[in-house]
């Protein structure tokens, strides 16, 4: 864990504290460049499947879009998320969820997402571009042990009628 | 008092006999003594003036009624230039004529006006003999006919004629027809003709007719006679100032017949005639300013040629110059050329060099007549913005720029600059000579900028920025250190130091670096050469590489091309060599540049040639294998098959290989009955170049399309995500997150061109404003 921890936070709680504000306002211009470097990255590579991109002119808010994997349930579906990057990125995970509500074991009806490397697996390594490549591979093989949405879980063994009842809510809610 | 009745009448019949114009005659044999006595019986009855007025009336209607008419009545139309030469003549002979018969009569009315002492004037003047005349000549000009001019016209034009001869020519004496007068020679005219011409003048003169009744005519003749002077004199010629002869020919040929009219014969004006005097300096000053208009004029007209043929034409523009200094015609000669110039120059059928040359010709030949660069500014204006639209025009700069030899006249241009840069002369040593701007001048530019804008800067200036020139220099110079194998640097570092006079050092430091590359890599070439596994691998055949600093070479045109294997294990063993010789650093391969000599043996045949690692690849495939088809080599060669398809018919055209059927080719073999095809080719030792001349370098415009290109990654995820954008928005977020990408100033019109290009290929939806990416 030692590697995701901000050196700047490291180094504020040394006796000699250092002005706040200025480490917050040289963060954010190398959290903006950060940034800037992984939406080129992204565009530059271009995998199929996901993409990202800032919502307005605030680098901090993203937009990202998966597409359901081949061979899965989700096949065809094409689902968008928000990405919130807080001003400690890399060093804290970025807050992720679907816009498009989805229907899986391990997103619940407000689109918040159960993944560990969103939460304590994250390590600073891990960038927009992996992070909807692990959604993206979440969606074809869920955690059915700790999972937030029951029904999902529970129907998720029998794949037909998953998929009946995933194709049915997709064309009920894409357009919201 | 009074009078008999017959008195009266005898008095009446006496006055009637002394003014016989009472009876409309003219013809009396009244003598001077006779009048005496006819004026005391005047006198003595006091009705001097009411004759006096009588007379008058009766004159005036006896002119009216007579002369004039008969007058007029000669003024005929006529085609004949001689006729009308004799009918105006007798016209004037009459008119003459009759009014010297009047010439008792004025006597006696004079007499008679002198006595009646009321001091009225005659017709406006003071005495009788004047306001005769002034009457003659309001009868006659209340009746002017409308073609009046035809047969004075003639008149002159006959007489004019003989004066020419009479001046140019008279050396040509075999001629059989006399030029002046166009008889034959034995019954030449030119003589009468003269006289005639001397005499009617004088008439004129004396009538004081001649201003009023020829001298539109006059006016009109000789400015007719001058233009056509001026063009049977200057057309076609440019290397001659005509100049000073015209005014040569103004002064003599014109002007002493001009003389003659008005002096009646006599070559010069008597000196105290200051009326005559007048008129003549007054005529020569109209006559003079419409010499030098009319030649200005027709000057300008030829201006497009003279400035083609500058500085063979430099007197013309001599010319020009000190006309525009007489005349007025400044912008009709800006409008003038710079309509010729669209006409003739800026127009798709003209090649972009000739444009070029033609338009430093312009700013020589301009700088040359107005020191002061404000025409040059004004018309070559459409020039500039042509030469902007045409996407050649920065490679022809540069390669004429760089153009060793004769008619480069920008490379000479460019080692003069370097000549002048050194002799940086005062300038505040001329402040005496200072000229303010002529008034069409655009006050927003500075003139000193004008004056000191030399050519090349000017062809700079068309694209405002030394950028772009130089980036063009650098992809000329990549291709023509790659085209050649045995490479000139002294002659290009000759060059490249010039043009880093012009532009700065840092512009042009990478071409230095690229130059150096050259250098560089024929050293590390050699060093690997010794390298023992190469030495083994070169006992079959040799490479050789060019090593170039990817960084500091312009892009160059992406094709694919894979090389056979062996060539391959062969550069890989170079590039080993390469990293162990240079360290952290590698090489990648450009495998469709650079040349390959081969020799090939078909039969008894023997090729030595040298063509492209393409054409090279191709050929040793058929070596293995002599039949495949054209989807066999566009598996292994990895090249598109429209691209193979053209290239295999470089080996087609050498006999080599054949189609036998669509798309199977097989290779034509020395030893089966196609032999003769072969034969046919005696192409033994023969070094053939291939016949692709094009530049291997991205052109400017690919590279800038590529930059695009870049932008749509960004835009495809720009709309994945937010689904549609109008066109600023996308602007404004292309701004904002691709700044970093290359080629960052994209304008908004340049970015709905390309997004337009999109939506035409289907790869975009514009719908309501906003784009949008089409639904998979």
């Amino acid at each position: 864990m030692a590697q995701n921890i901000n050196p700047h936070y490291a180094s504020s709680s040394n006796p000699a504290k250092q002005n706040e504000d200025t480490i917050k306002l040289k963060d954010n211009h190398a959290v903006s460049k950060r940034l800037q470097k992984e939406l080129m990255e992204l565009m530059r590579c271009a995998d199929k499947g996901i993409s990202a991109f800032p919502e307005s002119e605030n680098l901090f808010k993203w937009i990202g879009t998966i597409n359901g994997p081949q061979d899965t349930v989700y096949a065809g579906h094409k689902y968008k998320l928000s990405l919130e990057f807080p001003n400690s990125y890399p060093y804290a995970p970025p807050m992720v969820k679907f816009i498009t509500p989805c229907f899986h074991p391990n997103v619940d009806t407000c689109g918040l997402i159960c993944l560990d490397i969103l939460k304590d697996k994250w390590t600073a390594l891990y960038d927009v571009r992996t992070v909807l490549l692990s959604i993206q591979s979440l969606l074809a093989e869920p955690n059915t042990h700790s999972p937030l949405n029951q029904q999902a879980s529970y129907l998720w063994p029998n794949q037909p009628a998953y998929k009946k009842y995933v194709d049915e809510f997709y064309n009920k809610h894409r357009d919201s | 008092m009074s009078y008999k009745k017959e008195d009266l009448k005898i008095y009446w019949n006496k006055i009637n006999y002394a003014f016989p114009i009472l009876n409309d005659t003219i013809f009396t044999d009244c003598s001077n003594a006779e009048y005496e006595e006819i004026q005391q019986i005047i006198v003595g009855l006091g009705i001097q003036i009411k004759i006096r007025d009588l007379v008058f009336v009766h004159i005036e209607k006896y002119l009216r009624q007579h002369v004039a008419p008969s007058f007029w009545s000669k003024f005929v139309k006529t085609e004949e230039d001689v006729k009308g030469f004799q009918l105006f003549k007798s016209a004037v002979n009459d008119l003459y004529d009759s009014v010297s018969q009047f010439s008792g009569l004025l006597e006696r009315l004079t007499i008679l006006h002198n006595s009646c002492s009321d001091g009225k004037p005659i017709y406006g003047e003071k005495d009788v003999i004047s306001g005769f005349k002034q009457l003659v000549r309001a009868t006659l000009l209340a009746q002017l006919p409308l073609d009046f001019q035809v047969i004075i016209n003639n008149f002159y034009k006959v007489s004019f004629n003989v004066f020419d001869y009479e001046y140019e020519n008279n050396d040509m004496g075999e001629d059989v027809m006399c030029n002046g007068c166009l008889n034959e020679c034995s019954d030449c005219n030119c003589m009468y003709i003269v006289k005639v011409f001397h005499d009617t003048n004088r008439k004129l003169m004396e009538l004081q007719l001649l201003e009023r009744l020829t001298g539109q005519v006059l006016t009109n003749f000789i400015q007719m006679r001058i233009e056509s002077h001026i063009q049977k004199l200057c057309t076609g010629t440019f290397d001659v100032s005509h100049i000073e002869f015209l005014e040569n020919w103004l002064n003599t040929n014109v002007m002493s017949w001009l003389t003659r009219i008005y002096c009646s014969g006599s070559s010069k004006p008597s000196p105290d005639d200051s009326n005559t005097l007048n008129a003549i300096a007054k005529f020569k000053q109209k006559l003079s300013y419409f010499l030098y208009h009319s030649y200005t004029k027709l000057r300008i007209d030829q201006l497009f040629n003279i400035i083609i043929e500058y500085p063979d034409s430099q007197p013309a523009v001599d010319d020009i110059k000190i006309c525009l200094e007489k005349t007025d015609l400044r912008s009709t000669l800006c409008k003038s050329l710079q309509s010729a110039l669209e006409t003739r120059l800026l127009h798709p059928g003209v090649n972009t060099p000739d444009i070029l040359t033609a338009y430093v010709t312009t700013i020589r030949a301009l700088r040359h007549l107005d020191p002061s660069g404000v025409i040059l500014e004004t018309v070559t204006k459409p020039v500039r913005n042509y030469l902007r639209n045409r996407d050649d025009t920065v490679r022809s700069v540069v390669s004429s720029l760089t153009e060793e030899g004769a008619g480069s006249e920008l490379a000479e241009e460019l080692v003069k600059f370097a000549a002048e840069a050194d002799g940086d002369s005062d300038k505040d040593e001329a402040w005496d000579e200072w000229n303010p701007d002529p008034v069409d001048a655009d006050p927003t530019v500075d003139s000193s900028d004008r004056r000191a804008n030399d050519i090349i800067s000017m062809l700079v200036n068309v694209y405002g920025s030394k950028e772009l020139f130089v980036n063009e220099y650098r992809t000329l110079l990549a291709d023509r250190l790659l085209a050649q194998s045995a490479i000139n640097t002294e002659k290009e570092i000759k060059y490249l130091e010039l043009l880093k006079l012009r532009f700065g050092e840092s512009q042009l430091h990478f071409c230095e670096v690229m130059l150096k590359d050259i250098s560089d890599s024929k050293r590390i070439n050699a060093l690997i050469q010794q390298d023992k596994e190469i030495e083994t691998l070169n006992r079959k055949f040799t490479s050789n590489a060019m090593i170039l600093s990817a960084q500091f070479w312009p892009p160059f045109k992406d094709e694919s091309l894979e090389l056979p294997e062996e060539i391959k294990r062969h550069l890989e063993a170079y590039t080993k060599s390469f990293e162990a010789l240079k360290g952290n650093r590698t090489l990648s391969w450009k495998p469709h540049l650079g040349n390959v000599n081969i020799e090939i043996e078909i039969g008894e045949k023997k090729l030595d040639l040298t063509v492209s690692p393409f054409n090279a690849t191709l050929i040793l495939h058929f070596q293995d294998k002599p039949e495949w088809t054209l989807d066999e080599l566009h598996q292994v060669m990895k090249v598109p098959v429209t691209i193979l398809r053209r290239k295999i018919t470089y080996w087609q055209s050498m006999g080599l290989i054949t189609e036998k059927s669509t798309d199977l080719f097989v290779l034509v073999d020395g030893s089966d009955g196609n032999k003769a095809n072969v034969a046919t080719n005696q192409v033994q030792e023969m070094i053939c170049e291939d016949d692709e001349t094009e530049s291997v370098m991205a052109s400017a415009h690919d590279q800038r399309e590529g930059e695009l290109q870049v932008f749509w990654s960004y835009i495809v995820g720009m709309l994945t995500n937010l689904d549609s954008l109008p066109l600023d928005r996308i602007h404004q977020m292309l701004k904002m997150f691709a700044s970093q990408a290359p080629g960052t100033e994209c304008s908004l019109q340049e970015l709905r061109q390309f997004l337009d290009t999109k939506v035409r290929t289907h790869q975009l939806v514009y719908q309501g404003g906003m784009y949008k990416l089409p639904k998979t």
